[in-house]
């Protein structure tokens, strides 16, 4: 069996390199990928949406439909490890779990944690804040913030975070921000726009159409950002209690 | 102004309903249920609206999402084609979220609504896929709807989440395959959206390009393993067979048939007849597949002890028909199999439910639960029959039409094979069938001795005491929320039959491809 599975990834790795053979160069200017729409999005990006990232631009305002749907991959996710792992108090107890019992109060550690976090959360509203100028954006901001909390449980208890951040304020976050997001779109729908034009916006914040499609990108993106930063702490909670969130690791 | 937004709106009913699902945790069972049901009933009523407009205008709606122009943007387009799958999809979702009433919340007593929030995620994710006209968004909307199908069947009971896992190495494995096929695309053309894509590939000098070719076959090959073709569908039947009974009526028809409408699409629109049939000449070994996943499947349908296992194998047999019709390679071969798109989907659904409906009120899922059904559970049995006679393939049924064209169409590319898998198949499933229905008259005595409790399950699985009603057994006909669905889908399989002529003419005979 093992011999046969070599046979057939020596097989793909044959077609993976015969496909390779009339692929255009690394990074080369003329190749299709740079010719047929770049030059376009580079072109009457910033014109159109006010906003100097293009990377941002394609991605939440050109592709804003697939990254919704990114998000909702997201938001899938926790629902789904929720779906499957969370248990209800009635079912508990019926599997014993080796945890690692952490006592006294580890001073250094949790300093640390103090000095870290609030750092690491401004950072991450930055990065959110900052995505249509640098690298950055919903999903990485998200990202960054969710780790802060996950710090947190790991510094002091996974108790600790929740008592702070109940998992019901986690799961509407989760449904919220990609609610959120779709609001958007289903707000420039009822402008009369199509679902997602952010110029549908315009006359609501009663700026002009490309400041629109700004604005509309920072709210899709904080959107994502929420989403992300509840999902990696909804997935926290479940997995690191084994779906009892009574205390983790 | 609502019907110029119909196409987005399909696909954004049944994500808010999903949202709103998760945001409001605490709602009751019931008002979850109403919720699912108006999301559904919401993407029914604009798959139609949508599917009136292409009729009447006869031309593709194009919508553009976020008011970019295409290539840059990504647009929905709605044609004949599309806008049909849409309507099954929805309606078979709502057909399904009725039935949902007392099964999904005897499955689920503690997440209801999460469970119905995957649900309507799944319904989105395969509206989504089939309104797409961007190769990329169908990827992402792809990934939700698979995701969701984990985490549905994962609810399911006994090994459930052992299958379950494998299904997800294997889907995600198809997922990487065709998106790996979209990059090889993407480098060569710069382009994702499907009809400039279609453009570019058309040139002469990308047409003997080998990594189009294999972008191609990467692609196909995704597609392949998520529809469970024959030598790529272990997952399938482990899969479904152990999930719960909502969610196997729910993904059953739909996933299976959706990922055939994308093959479709790959096929003839992102591609062209002559690029497929000319330039990559595969036709001949699909068939022997095609053939191949008709028979063998149906065989080893025939073999199962258990109910639900014997469906899952003759989903398999009916995506090598739908398969096969579509690489014979002319106008009636893909009639054919555009219309058993929608046949297989009903009956499917027909047969899932009224198996469904069995298993919920005897408890058992082995061939010795339908012992008696005819007394116990007459409207049942008639559902059953009717989608079992579809299946074979008998005169009023769609079956037998789907059969018809997709014979016509072997017959005529002279790929006499599939024209006998077809009628093997056909005869398998009808001596399949006879072994179900003579169980169910007639009840093997000795069976029922053999089995623990089968005489007792009649009735005291729902609470009541079986022993009293033991000789002459109870009519213990399936709730009504079941019966109402599964009445119209039987329905739906005789209406959908006598209209043939209309269903090709109005909408199939637009959508067969230029070339054939």
């Amino acid at each position: 069996m093992k011999r046969l599975t070599l046979v057939i990834l020596a097989i793909c790795a044959l077609i993976m390199l015969a496909a390779a053979v009339d692929l255009p160069n690394w990074a080369d200017p003329s190749s299709p990928a740079s010719t047929h729409l770049s030059p376009d999005f580079l072109e009457q990006g910033y014109g159109e949406t006010a906003t100097p990232n293009i990377v941002t631009v394609v991605l939440a305002d050109y592709r804003s439909y697939d990254t919704m749907f990114e998000a909702v991959v997201v938001f899938a996710a926790a629902l789904i490890v929720l779906v499957v792992l969370r248990r209800t108090p009635r079912q508990r107890s019926k599997m014993v779990q080796h945890r690692p019992v952490r006592e006294g109060r580890d001073t250094v550690l949790r300093g640390a944690a103090q000095l870290i976090i609030p750092v690491m959360q401004i950072f991450a509203l930055y990065v959110v804040g900052h995505g249509h100028y640098s690298p950055g954006g919903g999903f990485q901001g998200g990202v960054i913030f969710g780790a802060s909390f996950i710090l947190l449980a790991l510094c002091y208890n996974l108790q600790f975070t929740i008592d702070r951040f109940k998992e019901q304020a986690v799961l509407f976050c989760v449904a919220g921000g990609v609610l959120l997001y779709a609001g958007v779109g289903a707000i420039c729908l009822a402008m009369g726009w199509n679902f997602l034009g952010y110029a549908g916006l315009a006359g609501i914040l009663g700026v002009s159409e490309v400041m629109a499609r700004s604005h509309g990108i920072l709210l899709v993106e904080v959107g994502v950002g929420i989403t992300v930063f509840s999902v990696m702490m909804s997935l926290y909670y479940d997995l690191a209690s084994g779906g009892d969130l009574d205390e983790g690791l | 102004m609502m019907i110029d937004q119909a196409p987005a709106l399909i696909i954004i009913v049944p994500l808010f309903v999903s949202l709103v699902l998760t945001l409001a945790g605490s709602l009751g069972p019931r008002v979850a249920y109403g919720l699912l049901l108006c999301g559904m009933a919401g993407s029914l009523l604009f798959s139609l609206l949508a599917l009136g407009q292409v009729v009447t205008d006869n031309q593709a709606i194009h919508y553009r999402m976020g008011d970019w122009p295409p290539p840059m943007g990504i647009e929905l387009v709605i044609d004949h084609l599309s806008g049909l799958v849409l309507v099954l999809v929805s309606a078979c979702a709502l057909l399904t979220a009725i039935y949902s009433l007392r099964t999904a919340a005897e499955d689920n007593p503690d997440r209801l609504n999460h469970y119905y929030a995957l649900f309507a995620l799944l319904v989105t994710g395969l509206l989504g896929m089939t309104a797409s006209g961007d190769v990329f968004n169908l990827y992402v909307l792809l990934e939700i709807s698979a995701l969701s199908s984990y985490g549905l069947l994962a609810r399911g009971r006994g090994p459930a989440y052992y299958a379950t896992f494998k299904y997800l190495i294997v889907g995600t494995i198809g997922a990487c395959f065709y998106l790996l096929g979209i990059g090889y695309l993407y480098i060569m053309t710069g382009s994702l959206n499907m009809l400039d894509l279609a453009e570019i590939i058309s040139r002469p000098e990308l047409q003997d390009s080998v990594s189009i070719k294999i972008g191609f076959s990467l692609m196909i090959l995704g597609v392949w393993i998520k529809m469970a073709l024959f030598p790529l569908h272990a997952w399938l039947p482990n899969a479904y067979s152990k999930a719960g009974i909502t969610t196997a009526c729910l993904i059953a028809p739909l996933m299976t048939k959706v990922s055939v409408y994308i093959m479709l699409r790959i096929m003839f629109t992102v591609f062209s007849v002559d690029y497929i049939f000319d330039s990559i000449a595969w036709s001949q070994v699909v068939i022997y597949l095609a053939s191949a996943a008709a028979v063998i499947g149906m065989i080893t349908a025939l073999a199962q002890r258990d109910l639900r296992m014997m469906l899952t194998y003759i989903v398999v047999a009916e995506i090598g028909y739908m398969t096969g019709g579509a690489w014979v390679a002319n106008a009636a071969g893909y009639t054919g199999a555009v219309y058993h798109i929608l046949a297989d989907g009903l009956m499917t659904l027909c047969l899932f439910m009224a198996v469904g409906a069995v298993i919920y009120r005897t408890g058992q899922t082995s061939l010795a639960a339908m012992q008696g059904i005819f007394k116990r559970m007459p409207i049942t049995a008639v559902v059953l029959v009717i989608g079992a006679a579809s299946i074979i393939g008998i005169p009023p049924t769609c079956g037998f039409f789907s059969k018809f064209y997709l014979i016509q169409g072997a017959a005529q590319a002279g790929a006499w094979v599939f024209v006998a898998a077809l009628l093997i198949a056909s005869l398998v499933a009808a001596v399949m069938f006879f072994k179900m229905l003579e169980i169910a008259f007639f009840g093997d005595l000795k069976a029922l001795e053999q089995e623990p409790g089968g005489g007792h399950g009649h009735g005291s699985h729902d609470g009541h005491d079986g022993h009293g009603a033991l000789p002459a057994v109870a009519r213990q006909e399936a709730p009504l929320s079941m019966l109402i669905p599964m009445v119209i889908t039987a329905a739906s399989l005789i209406i959908l039959g006598l209209y043939t002529k209309e269903v090709v003419n109005y909408f199939i005979g637009w959508s067969i491809p230029a070339g054939f």
